[in-house]
């Protein structure tokens, strides 16, 4: 493993009035050879950070370089392009989406100069159209003119179940996923290291976020267990659990909010009520609990007041 | 009778609201909130037109003894935001609630539905879910029998980060209209107000969501009507600020056994019923 570009000054403090100032440099981490992975913070995001909020990296092969998500902003973008630069001048053949989300896709505009195509499951346009713009503009809402120049990239390049990507002697497998984390989610697998890119499949200490279905999330969880990875890429945070047992504390949390919504729903409870009392003993083991729980438990009561 | 007519023409009165809304899209994007406190709802810049469009020059009353909104003041869930609209009266022969207004004033369609209550729905209150384009006022305003219009108002902050007001998957489209019943108690009491939620599948597209085709018609629940052995409870006119697989819950007065029937229209002209013959003392759905 090796901490390549640990520059003294990790943003430059970006003054919301004026042009955005450029990321001065990107910290990446080598966690297996050829796949480097760069950590966003836990913070919301602000003109501060940037945007600078999920985990994404890239995979360089003989031939090309894939990209595996690209920020919260075109700036974060830019800087990962220029952190790439450091490492190959191979070219950018390939910029996969992993799924809909803003902290993960905005800075995807910094890539098109490279020409590359971008990899998105075949729910990513359907999901970008009905959010793209409501997601450009609570952007421009949190960020100020830091968010100049962040669009919505189209991806060029749709999965149904699985693409393999030929970066030059490395083979990387693109699996699109049921609806999980979200309807379009997208996990990486580098064959030749054993890396697994989960992208927001796997939440470590930032709490878990469901916008597409709990009991499909448990669900995709249950077959990851099973992939074997000498290496793994969670979508925020980082841990020395091995695999798949870092699996398990998003699985507990998931289940136990399944368990409880499902008492709350037996005694007739409202979701508001729902809301207000479902999986509050899992608030210590998480963070940004309050910014997201609730929102799981409306979507979960929402889900699961359909069950027989 | 100026009551009657406004009763019936509601759901134009939804509709210009809608045209007004598609006219100011072309002009230019909605001025982006960020307000971090509270601002006052009187002077509210978006509530004018609205207000002028619905009710004209109509006086519109302080409304917190009649009507209430009640909701949480973080919109977890920008998709899903549950809102309870609650009557402050009793639901008498002489004096009721015929219609209650609902309105996320900074919405891109901001008349979310108008309820219209009889004596016979024991109580005038219904709790829905919502979606929040952005942070936004939300205003009930009941109309009393005698004419007069009253309101209340709550704040809400729109959730942040990657929480959207659409849809979060597909509706099957083999589950679409599908519809439960739930009650709040285990069986019927006859002679006072019981509440019961009505669960819709359905997307209820929103026809402003990204590009969607101006070709098509965006397909959305626009009626509800609810009667209990013939009489009627509870209809509405609502729209697409109404979460997907809308949910209503409200309160009926049963005096014996009956039939509790709705029936649903979307904007394809789809109509979906559903039934449930409710006796004393015989289990309900609910849990």
């Amino acid at each position: 493993m090796a901490v390549l570009a640990l520059a003294g000054a990790r943003f430059a403090l970006a003054d919301v009035h004026a042009a955005p100032e450029p990321i001065a440099s990107l910290d990446l981490t080598e966690i297996a050879p050829g796949n480097y992975v760069h950590y966003g913070t836990h913070e919301e995001r602000s003109p501060g950070n940037l945007g600078d909020n999920a985990n994404i990296g890239f995979i360089v092969g003989n031939r090309c370089v894939a990209v595996i998500d690209t920020g919260g902003s075109a700036a974060v973008g830019r800087a990962l392009r220029q952190a790439l630069r450091r490492v190959t001048q191979l070219p950018v053949c390939y910029v996969v989406l992993t799924h809909v989300h803003p902290d993960h896709l905005f800075g995807a505009t910094a890539f098109r100069e490279d020409n590359p195509q971008f990899v998105g499951h075949t729910e990513l346009p359907r999901a970008l159209a009905a959010r793209g713009k409501f997601y450009a503009n609570a952007l421009k809402r949190d960020l100020g003119d830091a968010a100049q120049g962040s669009e919505v990239v189209e991806p060029t390049r749709l999965v149904k179940d699985e693409l393999v990507l030929d970066l030059g002697g490395r083979s990387v497998r693109v699996h699109a996923w049921p609806v999980a984390h979200t309807d379009n989610d997208l996990t990486v697998h580098d064959e030749q290291t054993g890396t697994l890119w989960l992208s927001d499949l796997l939440f470590v200490d930032h709490t878990p976020v469901v916008d597409g279905s709990i009991l499909g999330f448990i669900k995709v969880l249950e077959q990851l267990r099973e992939v074997p990875a000498s290496h793994f890429v969670p979508g925020h945070g980082r841990t020395e659990t091995p695999w798949p047992q870092a699996l398990d504390a998003e699985l507990r949390y998931l289940k136990v909010i399944v368990a409880q919504t499902r008492l709350a729903l037996k005694a007739r409870k409202t979701i508001q009520e729902a809301v207000d009392t479902v999986g509050y003993s899992e608030e210590a083991n998480w963070v940004n609990f309050e910014q997201f729980h609730r929102r799981n438990v409306t979507s979960a009561y929402a889900e699961l007041e359909w069950e027989e | 009778m100026e009551d009657a007519v406004v009763l019936s023409r509601s759901g134009l009165i939804l509709c210009a609201i809608f045209g007004l809304v598609l006219g100011g899209l072309v002009l230019g994007q909605p001025a982006l909130a960020n307000e971090k406190a509270e601002p006052d709802p009187a002077k509210s810049e978006y509530w004018e037109p609205i207000r002028k469009l619905m009710f004209g020059d109509r006086e519109i009353l302080d409304g917190k003894d009649v009507i209430r909104v009640y909701l949480a003041t973080r919109a977890d869930d920008a998709s899903t935001v549950p809102v309870t609209v609650k009557a402050q009266i009793d639901q008498t022969p002489e004096r009721y609630i015929k219609t209650i207004y609902v309105v996320v004033e900074r919405n891109p369609s901001p008349a979310s539905g108008a309820f219209h209550f009889t004596p016979e729905s024991g109580r005038a209150q219904v709790e829905t879910r919502l979606r929040f384009e952005d942070f936004s006022h939300v205003r009930a305003i009941a109309e009393t029998n005698d004419g007069k219009l009253w309101m209340s108002s709550r704040w809400v902050k729109a959730a942040g980060g990657c929480s959207a007001p659409s849809a979060k998957n597909r509706v099957p489209a083999a589950l679409l209209g599908k519809m439960k019943f739930k009650f709040e108690e285990e069986t019927i009491k006859y002679d006072e107000p019981n509440l019961v939620q009505l669960m819709i599948r359905h997307p209820n597209e929103s026809p402003l969501a990204g590009d969607f085709d101006v070709t098509q018609v965006a397909e959305f629940v626009r009626s509800v009507s609810v009667t209990y052995d013939g009489k009627v409870i509870m209809t509405a006119e609502v729209d697409f600020s109404i979460s997907e697989n809308p949910s209503f819950r409200f309160y009926f007065t049963p005096h014996g056994k009956g039939e509790l029937r709705v029936e649903v229209e979307d904007t394809h002209d789809k109509r979906f019923v559903q039934s449930i013959t409710v006796i004393e003392g015989t289990p309900l759905p609910g849990g």
